[in-house]
């Protein structure tokens, strides 16, 4: 390739012709394709290093800066509490150049949705020009689900298209059948809600009343929407008119070429960082969802595969994934990519420049028709599913390839699933509302080598993530926060633990008329931990109809506040007299809840790492006395045995007597266990008899029919015949 | 080039370095890691073959003195070849998912979903990792390392 960017190519008559965007796409893709480079020399770079790093920054400052602003008009709690919302810049054929902090997700999705706008003949059939606005919340063709919302405004520098500028936020109402969005229950894209696929919804820095119309009453409460389109617009016309400025500055080939530059340079820096970080080999792992849709259930799992080469590449191979369906547990492949970077970003590459680049250096197989790229726009891809579980097998498979180059702080189990709650309905004050409730954004942290997760400070989605005060919560979904605490003995067991999340419970406010459900996961570990650390404890709801809330308060009796020191039934069951409905796992469809409700919820917890017996005993202690494990746990998984002082409270450890219980609990582990190849001849029985429970038998049936790889390895691990079938 | 101590390495490998500490190795890679962590690996174990590569906790790939390049755990526990999944010659334990030991009725997954797969190994009897699976469902092979120049 040429240092600057060719523009033109020989027309008929001799005479030159612009290339279209679609031809200049084209183009590119067909250098990189072939090359192996996005751009051939860093010649601006190599230079003036200087300059290149400083014009770097100028464009992260006005991205970052644009962020800031785009905070504060927004009215979402979850754009201005949580941070659900970033800005990037891109070239003209729709690469990422630059992005600001927040929802690192969206470093691909937004050019994925540049690059359909251009294949799409938009340029000719649409049109471009300055103070456009397009707006895009299919996740076919970029972001994850409707709630994920991108405004993309092109670039023009003297009347000529020279990129774009795109921010996406996180809105919490889209329309669908449930409220707040993500709700477990659709068997159809159709039910996800208002769905605009690049539309052109402003032009001269102005959006179409006509379309804040539709949204307006598209949508139970249209006020996240609208004025993150607000905060979006602004935030885009900012790095717009500082990009004008720049560009005056430095001049139009420089900034062209430089932007080139940012891409390729960060692709050798991705592979540089492979070489050096990742000790080379194959490594795998596996990640769990489900579908819980009644009579559907059914396992998903998200087999990754990783290989790392002497010479730094990094692919990924997802081929085992589960067929798509019309259920809800699945994502499109945008946003598989958005999550595997998302996570690479903050595992790998979080020193390097946060562009495509990074994208453009990794080889990824996600097959055509899998639940992580269905080939079918009608499916639905409301929860992701094993997309997420994708990421997280990805980290740890990172992580060992860490671990064994020795760069052990970077070693880390898995962080926690994504769960929540969703509501919908008329508030107190008469006023419609729907939204899904963020407070999941602070779930708990995956254990380190080095390290416990922390408590109620995480998430793997968003990095600068938050709960947000319940007050302001309040406002935009009225229920009541009775307890918001830390989940004791949530994170997975292990030498570190994993971090604990949040319990919350609801209560549902009189003079309202609301529905509320929640999602999360099925009844399942979703949260593995790592080198024999435990996984997250499992997700559940707790649902209180007909409560006597009203005679406790007559009463005088104190309300509820929580789960409380008890090893089995949370206190709240136990001292609120109601109808209690107890749902494992976390998909609960949006129901009618009368006023006096009660609703428990819990956030994701973060993997365990490394055997529990080898936890130090003084952090068993801590843990139990700050009230973050049970003596349960103290005494059951790490075999630690306390003193206790005259007044029988807890003071100190006994080491001797731990020493010899632990002694004791490997024995005993030695004493249950059999042979490997003992259980596998014992399972083989068992997978010939056809004596394996609905939800996997349903997951191996699928699988063994869709990926010829895994079942060829299904069918040789355990020694069965080449045409074997779950009978 | 970065170089960080010895020591500084060991207390990271030990869990105990301040994490101000760690947060300088997050950002300030050393290239020569790998051989420091050998050689304090090596002085970790009770036994005298060559560690390779470290596979995971308690877990290392070694060169014997008759040439074999086996798994052995940290007790001496040897578990054949590297390129086979070390898991098939470890204790394995299915423990039901809501035991009331390790996880109780409401913290758990539901036994007809997944159950937890532990392995253990047979020297020492430490559990070298924790599948939550479903019945069935193959030993899952962590890491095959490219040790071949």
């Amino acid at each position: 390739m040429s240092a600057d960017i060719e523009t033109q190519v020989p027309g008929a008559a001799g005479s030159a012709t612009p290339l279209t965007l679609k031809e200049r796409l084209a183009r590119t893709e067909r250098g990189i394709s072939e090359t192996g480079y996005y751009e051939a020399d860093l010649s601006l770079k190599e230079s003036d290093p200087i300059t290149f790093e400083v014009l770097f920054t100028r464009l992260l400052q006005t991205l970052t800066n644009a962020r800031e602003v785009a905070l504060s008009i927004s009215a979402s709690p979850s754009t201005r509490e949580q941070g659900e919302i970033i800005f990037g810049l891109y070239t003209r054929e729709g690469d990422a150049i630059c992005l600001s902090t927040g929802l690192m997700i969206h470093v691909h999705t937004m050019s994925r949705a540049i690059k359909w706008m251009i294949e799409n003949d938009y340029e000719t059939l649409v049109g471009f020009d300055e103070g456009d606005y397009f707006f895009n919340n299919d996740s076919f063709i970029g972001g994850g689900h409707p709630s994920d919302q991108m405004l993309i405004t092109p670039l023009f520098i003297d009347g000529r298209l020279e990129g774009w500028v795109g921010g996406l936020t996180h809105v919490t109402e889209t329309g669908a059948v449930e409220p707040g969005a993500m709700g477990s229950s659709f068997t159809s894209r159709f039910a996800e809600g208002l769905i605009m696929p690049c539309v052109k919804i402003g032009s001269g820095d102005t959006l179409r009343k006509d379309l804040d119309i539709l949204v307006d009453r598209g949508v139970r409460s249209s006020t996240s929407w609208l004025a993150d389109n607000r905060a979006k617009l602004t935030g885009n016309m900012i790095v717009r008119e500082k990009l004008k400025e720049l560009v005056a500055d430095v001049g139009l080939g420089f900034y062209r070429k430089i932007c080139r530059e940012y891409i390729e340079d960060t692709m050798r820096a991705t592979r540089e960082k492979v070489r050096r970080s990742l000790f080379p080999g194959r490594y795998r792992e596996v990640a769990w969802r489900g579908v819980t849709l009644p009579g559907q259930e059914s396992l998903l799992h998200s087999p990754c595969e990783l290989v790392i080469t002497r010479d730094g590449r990094l692919e990924l191979d997802y081929d085992g994934l589960p067929s798509a369906r019309r259920q809800p547990f699945q994502a499109t492949l945008p946003l598989f990519e958005g999550m595997l970077f998302n996570g690479l970003i903050q595992n790998v590459f979080y020193d390097l420049r946060y562009n495509d680049g990074t994208f453009l250096a990794i080889r990824l197989n996600v097959p055509l028709g899998s639940a992580c790229n269905p080939d079918n726009i009608q499916l639905p891809t409301t929860l992701w599913g094993p997309a997420y579980g994708g990421m997280q097998a990805c980290a740890q498979a990172v992580s060992r390839a860490y671990y064994a180059q020795g760069y052990r702080e970077e070693v880390h189990a898995s962080g926690p699933l994504t769960s929540g709650n969703l509501a919908g309905g008329v508030d107190q004050y008469g006023r419609l509302f729907g939204s899904q409730c963020f407070e999941f954004a602070s779930s708990g942290m995956y254990a380190t080598s080095f390290m416990d997760g922390l408590d109620t400070a995480f998430s793997d989605f968003n990095a600068e993530g938050d709960m947000g005060d319940a007050e302001v919560w309040e406002q935009q979904m009225p229920q009541i926060w009775l307890a918001r605490e830390i989940r004791r003995d949530g994170g997975g067991f292990g030498k570190f633990r994993g971090g604990n999340g949040i319990h919350s419970l609801y209560l549902i406010p009189e003079g309202t008329e609301m529905e509320m459900g929640s999602f999360g996961s099925p009844p399942i570990f979703s949260t593995a931990g790592l080198m024999g650390g435990y996984p997250a404890a499992s997700l559940r709801v707790w649902v209180g109809r007909n409560t006597n809330l009203s005679q406790m308060l007559s009463q005088g009796l104190d309300l509820p506040n929580g789960e409380g020191l008890h090893t089995e039934l949370p206190d709240f069951v136990s001292e609120v007299e109601a109808e209690w409905e107890y749902v494992p796992g976390q998909n609960y469809p949006a129901r009618a809840l009368p006023p006096e409700s009660l609703f428990s919820v819990v956030s994701g917890d973060g993997g365990g790492y490394g055997d529990p017996l080898e936890r130090r005993p003084e952090e068993v202690l801590r843990d139990v006395v700050d009230g973050l494990s049970s003596e349960r746990t103290a005494l059951d998984v790490y075999a630690v045995v306390f003193t206790r002082d005259g007044a029988q409270l807890i003071d100190g450890v006994d080491a001797e007597a731990t020493q010899a219980l632990r002694a004791q609990h490997r024995r005993d582990r030695l004493a249950r266990a059999v042979p490997a190849r003992e259980y596998k001849a014992r399972v083989r029985e068992r997978l010939i008899a056809g004596d394996i429970p609905a939800p996997a038998a349903a997951l191996y049936r699928d699988v063994l029919r869709f990926s010829a790889k895994w079942a060829a390895e299904f069918r040789t691990f355990w020694d069965l015949p080449d045409d074997y079938e779950v009978p | 080039m970065t170089s960080y101590s010895s020591q500084m390495i060991s207390d990271l490998l030990e869990g105990t370095l301040p994490l101000d500490e760690v947060a300088r190795l997050q950002r300030d890679k050393d290239l020569d890691r790998f051989t420091t962590v050998l050689k304090l690996e090596q002085a970790r174990v009770p036994w005298e073959d060559r560690i390779l590569v470290p596979l995971q906790e308690s877990l290392y790939v070694v060169e014997r003195s008759d040439g074999a390049r086996v798994v052995k755990c940290r007790c001496g526990q040897e578990f054949g070849d590297y390129r086979q999944n070390w898991k098939e010659e470890a204790a394995v334990c299915e423990r039901h998912p809501q035991d009331g030991v390790v996880y109780l009725k409401y913290k758990g997954a539901d036994p007809a979903w997944q159950m937890l797969r532990e392995f253990y190994c047979p020297g020492c009897g430490v559990q070298l990792d924790v599948e939550p699976v479903p019945v069935g469902y193959p030993f899952v092979f962590n890491f095959l390392p490219d040790l071949d120049e």
